[in-house]
């Protein structure tokens, strides 16, 4: 590891430590809810970018490592000595289990039919689960309590923050470990040439369900984490959101590299948790977001931000500064017309503007960013619209100005300015 | 050199293979005795990569045996007649080719270290594995190029390294498919001599085009013509068989 990566990894660490106890409530909240993305995407990648293996079905390994972790839960309530700290245990295990069978049955194959049979697995808890009382207790689902242990009572959220970083940290760094054994090289072969594999003798079978199951045994931790924390779990963990959430982590992160996930979990969770209050219309940001990064910077942020950083450079960041700013403006107006557009065509054609518009003869105007805008106002339109042709003007410059003089510079980070 | 009445090292007996209705292979017997040089030639369309096919495992053969050393490897999935102690490269180079040269190779000295399945020791510690994957690295001579990724090297390199993988396993007997395809005169003279050393002591069966390289390297010579063998022999008696020069040098020249 470099120097410079281990005083990222320091600084990170002691910002996560730290900082903490001086937020509020709920962003303690977030910040947990990011460690446990984190994990999860890290955990599915280990299937998706070291072994090229693409699950869809993940939320399957989560969902049972988030009811097994309860069931526990609610085993210390009625006495049990079990450490509040280990629940997630339970998790591990229950997700080690549950992957050893489906990756036996899904590793069969490989591709889309290996997509295709890790979702039927999820979809199978799915529909099951709302039916198994006893199991995932109904349509409502199980809740449970932390019970105090050794001095510690688990009641703020800060205790179960650092519960959840404690986990998130060990199982992050026994991960990368992984990747140092001689099994984690040979899941890296298996990616790159599965044939051969098994004519040097290794049961290619065998060894994909054992790396299925590790990567399901860490899911299960991040699931039973988020039980701990949320303290209840019904089906829709098992929903086909959970497990396309971590598919969007994890290549939006870059799915090439170790700790590329993190990157996308810590974007969309932050993103999530800041934007969701503001509009309703966060989720197609998320999805425009994930499409313009397939589309610009196809190895994520975090492919495009290890290219960055290793690109020679003959020019000075003095020299840089001023493309780099022309980008930034450019896609900060593409950005700020594709929300307005985005704003306006949400709040015309929602509920409240249709009984507003019941009462009146003339279309009335609506409120938007703080201001009264004119529906068939030229202004209204003629303004996003100057943004967006004057952004793409503006970002098109200042790209082909940085890579002008740099010949093998990848524009992809550049552009990832529309994304911020 | 071994006797007659020793076991072979590969027997194949009665061996057929259809691919639907159509038979490619048509009951064929050889014998591979041990410590042999032993070449397959033939027509394109003969048969001779499905016969290294079968014998790997790769396809389940339709009927008859193969035997390694005595013991059958039938209808066993490629890993277990790799372990059972019979290796093949490929005649399309086929490599980890995301991987560095020495990883490539460390795979195949980890595998016959039993070290499949091993998730609670650092790689990097693994002393024996690591020196011995150094010292078949030298032996093909890419030791200079072991930190490059594999689809990096040329093409020589990787026909090289794909011999290197092959042996890297510990196998007793080698399957070489079209080891020197596509090479140059002087890259095939490498090539043999690299084939011959590798191959020291251990029992040879490869496929080849090259006369001449047949000539340098082997024992023995099969003609596979239409699945099955016309002839088995010392290379100067096959270039003097009529039959088969009418089978197969003939119609070459033709």
């Amino acid at each position: 590891m470099t120097s410079s990566k281990l005083i990222f990894c320091a600084l990170a660490l002691g910002v996560l430590t730290v900082l903490p106890p001086f937020l509020d409530a709920g962003w303690q909240n977030a910040l947990n809810t990011l460690l446990i993305a984190s994990l999860y995407a890290l955990a599915f990648n280990l299937l998706a970018g070291q072994t090229g293996l693409l699950s869809f079905g993940h939320a399957a390994y989560f969902g049972v490592g988030s009811f097994a972790a309860l069931h526990l839960m609610l085993a210390t309530e009625d006495g049990l000595a079990f450490p509040t700290p280990l629940l997630p245990l339970a998790g591990a295990l229950a997700g080690l289990l549950t992957g050893l069978v489906a990756g036996w049955f899904a590793t069969m194959r490989s591709g889309v039919y290996f997509a295709l049979v890790t979702l039927a697995i999820a979809e199978l808890f799915h529909s099951f689960a709302p039916h198994l009382k006893e199991l995932f207790g109904g349509e409502s689902g199980i809740s449970g309590m932390r019970m105090p242990w050794a001095g510690f009572t688990f009641g703020t959220t800060l205790e179960v923050y650092y519960l959840t970083l404690g986990w998130v940290l060990t199982c992050g760094a026994l991960l990368w470990a992984y990747t140092r054994t001689p099994f984690g090289r040979l899941t890296l072969a298996i990616r790159d040439n599965e044939q051969r594999v098994r004519f040097m003798g290794y049961d290619a079978h065998v060894t994909k369900t054992v790396i299925f199951a590790v990567s399901a045994m860490v899911t299960g931790v991040a699931g039973a984490l988020q039980a701990v924390s949320n303290e209840t779990a019904n089906y829709a963990v098992f929903g086909a959101h959970v497990s396309s959430q971590v598919v969007l982590f994890t290549y939006v992160g870059g799915a090439t590299l170790f700790f590329g996930p993190v990157f996308g979990a810590v974007a969309f969770s932050l993103f999530a948790f800041l934007v969701s209050d503001l509009t309703r219309s966060w989720l197609f940001y998320q999805g425009l977001i994930f499409v313009l990064v397939m589309l610009y910077a196809p190895t994520g942020i975090g492919g495009a931000v290890t290219q960055w950083l290793r690109q020679p450079r003959q020019r000075s960041y003095a020299q840089l500064a001023g493309p780099a700013v022309l980008v930034a403006l450019g896609g900060a107006g593409i950005a700020c017309a594709v929300v307005f557009l985005t704003e306006a065509v949400s709040v015309l054609f929602g509920l409240d503007y249709a009984n507003l518009k019941r009462g009146a003869e003339t279309l009335p105007d609506f409120a938007l960013m703080g201001l009264n805008w004119g529906p068939l106002s030229p202004l209204t339109w003629g303004l996003p619209l100057v943004l967006m042709v004057g952004g793409i003007l503006a970002l098109r410059r200042g790209v082909r100005r940085l890579t002008d003089a740099e010949p093998t510079f990848n524009s992809n980070a550049a552009k990832e300015g529309l994304t911020v | 050199m071994t006797s007659h009445s020793e076991t072979p090292a590969l027997s194949l007996r009665g061996v057929v293979k259809s691919f639907g209705a159509l038979p490619v292979i048509q009951g064929l017997d050889l014998d591979v005795a041990k410590g042999h040089r032993h070449a397959v030639i033939g027509p394109n369309g003969a048969g001779k990569s499905t016969l290294f096919n079968l014998v790997s495992g790769m396809f389940p053969v339709t009927e008859g045996q193969i035997l390694l050393n005595g013991a059958p490897i039938t209808g066993l999935p490629p890993h277990r007649i790799n372990r059972a102690g019979l290796s093949r490269s490929f005649q399309i180079t086929n490599i980890f080719h995301r991987l560095s040269v020495f990883e490539n190779i460390r795979m195949g000295v980890l595998a016959r270290h039993g070290r499949r399945f091993d998730l609670f020791s650092a790689i990097a510690r693994r002393r024996a594995i690591n020196d011995e994957t150094a010292q078949i690295l030298d032996t093909v001579g890419l030791t200079r190029r072991g930190d490059h990724l594999a689809g990096d090297l040329t093409y020589s390199e990787q026909r090289a390294l794909e011999i290197a993988m092959t042996l890297s396993t510990g196998a007793d007997v080698i399957l070489l498919d079209e080891p020197t395809a596509g090479m140059s005169r002087e890259e095939t003279a490498q090539a043999v001599e690299l084939i011959r050393k590798v191959t020291e002591g251990k029992t040879l069966l490869m496929v080849e085009h090259d006369m001449s390289v047949v000539f340098q390297l082997c024992d023995q010579v099969s003609v596979l013509v239409y699945g099955d063998i016309l002839a088995t022999d010392t290379p100067e008696a096959i270039s003097r068989n009529a039959e088969v020069q009418k089978a197969y040098l003939g119609e070459e020249a033709a």
